[in-house]
């Protein structure tokens, strides 16, 4: 060959691109700045984690969407053709009495909460239609769930004797001050009348 | 002159002149300055406001008036609908459903990874890298009803496609190439033939390195330990079911992935890839070596 820059030599390796990549394997090209410069202490491997539990949070926020049952439909409202054939509606439901990933003193409170708006069979309906896609409706499904069980976790912190205590006194304070001006305006009224005479 | 020779000389002028005495000495010029008086010949009548005008009835004309012609500071207008144009990187788009075109239609080979040289052959896709465009922007039109799985490395990608890409059992990655990487990349063929050695791909730059190091963008500089969490999240935001990819046949196809300093699949940097005789011809110099690898 003619020309070749003056301090490479050549170095004659059949190169085909099919076979190349199994070839580069064992010994693949890393530079300074690789993965494995930049993360020593990773595996550098894609895997699928498994869901750990938070002990110290009643609900992480974790769903197992296996147990939910969802249908997809039309969406309603104007767009022709397309909202006509394109399958946007998200419509998800469970039964709720039934749902074991639910921890047991929040379903007990959802089921109070939303007692009313279960269907015959004990199904809580979650449906959404606002946007143009079925993926983002989902996950608006999904984030109306997680924020009725958050809503159903709030437990709310009782006072302390001290705030109590503080309560109480206010509410004897003000009926002391009504008191006070009831008693004024008696007195008020009373000096406009004529006075009673009591004969001694 | 020699600093002794400057003293002597400054002695015998000291000698010779006369004595220093208040007749003979003055101040810096400009250290003092005459006190006007508002009075007297000089100083009083006008008070130095001139006669009539707006100099001496304190009735002036604002900063940069010209008594009525188009002022210096009106005669250039201030739009700035371009400032920094020339700053800012462009990304042009290509949808999820011409992705899946391309795949139907075989014009791309999904059981190799996907990266912006594919997109390219194919034919359906151009872009101008000396136009500022530094990329694929893979957009969300047609995330529902994407069916495809895919390695596919493009340079911007939003939540929702990287969801649509995962849910289908594929694997997306967010990589930066400067400028003269992209040409190499548009036209491989024409870099070849022009003989040179394949430099190596720089670093993103200080604005966007944050958006390639990140696991929620999937960039190539991420930890994939972290890019595992981050598609467990993305599935259970989105609401599909995470397909296992380590029991995947294609697990070797779909974590493949080029190294930050890579531009090509399988050529390293400092190579010379010589299309007539179908030969590589690689450095064997340390000093080269330790360049291309660094």
């Amino acid at each position: 060959m003619a020309l070749m820059p003056f301090r490479t030599h050549v170095m004659r390796l059949v190169a085909q691109c099919g076979n190349y990549c199994t070839l580069q394997r064992s010994m693949a090209y890393k530079s300074a700045i690789s993965l494995e410069t930049l993360y020593p202490n990773s595996t550098l491997k894609l895997s699928t984690p498994s869901f750990t539990p938070n002990p110290n949070e009643k609900f992480s926020g974790f769903i197992p969407l296996n147990k939910l049952e969802i249908q997809y439909s039309a969406s309603s409202g104007p767009g022709g053709q397309h909202v006509n054939k394109v399958h946007t509606k998200v419509d998800l439901r469970f039964k709720l009495s039934e749902a074991d990933w639910i921890p047991a003193e929040i379903r007990d409170k959802m089921i109070e909460l939303h007692s009313n708006k279960l269907t015959k069979e004990g199904y809580l309906v979650i449906r959404s239609d606002a946007t143009r896609t079925q993926q983002l409706n989902l996950a608006d499904c999904l984030q109306k769930l997680r924020n009725m069980i958050r809503d159903a976790a709030v437990t709310k912190r009782e006072p302390s004797p001290e705030t109590e205590e503080m309560i109480r006194q206010r509410h004897l304070k003000a009926s002391r001050l009504r008191v006070a001006m009831k008693r004024e305006e008696a007195l008020k009224r009373a000096e406009r009348r004529a006075p009673t005479v009591v004969d001694l | 002159m020699g600093s002794r020779q400057i003293t002597e000389k400054s002695l015998v002028m000291l000698r010779s002149l006369p004595r220093l005495s208040l007749a003979n000495i003055r101040d810096n010029p400009g250290s003092k300055k005459n006190t006007k008086r508002g009075r007297g010949q000089h100083g009083g009548d006008k008070h130095g406001a001139g006669n009539k005008g707006s100099g001496q009835r304190q009735n002036y004309m604002r900063l940069g008036y010209e008594t009525g012609n188009n002022p210096f500071y009106l005669r250039m207008p201030h739009e700035p609908y371009y400032k920094g144009h020339h700053h800012r990187r462009e990304y042009p788009p290509i949808s999820l459903l011409e992705i899946q075109k391309l795949i139907d239609t075989d014009l791309i080979d999904i059981t190799q990874p996907i990266d912006i040289a594919s997109i390219v052959k194919s034919g359906l896709y151009n872009f101008f890298p000396d136009k500022k465009h530094f990329g694929i922007n893979l957009t969300d039109e047609g995330v529902d009803s994407f069916a495809a799985k895919i390695n596919i490395e493009v340079q911007w990608a939003s939540e929702q496609v990287i969801a649509a890409i995962e849910k289908n059992g594929g694997v997306i990655t967010t990589a930066y190439y400067d400028p003269h990487s992209l040409f190499l990349l548009k036209n491989p063929k024409k870099f070849f033939e022009s003989g040179q050695a394949i430099p190596r791909r720089m670093i993103p730059p200080a604005d966007v390195i944050e958006y390639y190091t990140s696991a929620e963008t999937r960039g190539y500089l991420a930890d994939p330990e972290k890019i595992s969490q981050e598609r467990f999240r993305l599935s259970q935001k989105y609401g599909y079911e995470l397909p296992n990819i380590e029991n995947d046949q294609c697990y070797t196809m779909l974590c493949e992935r080029k190294d930050p300093r890579q531009i090509f699949h399988g050529l390293e940097p400092g190579w010379v890839v010589n299309l007539k005789d179908k030969c590589i011809l690689k450095p064997k110099d340390d000093e080269l070596l330790q360049f291309y690898a660094s």
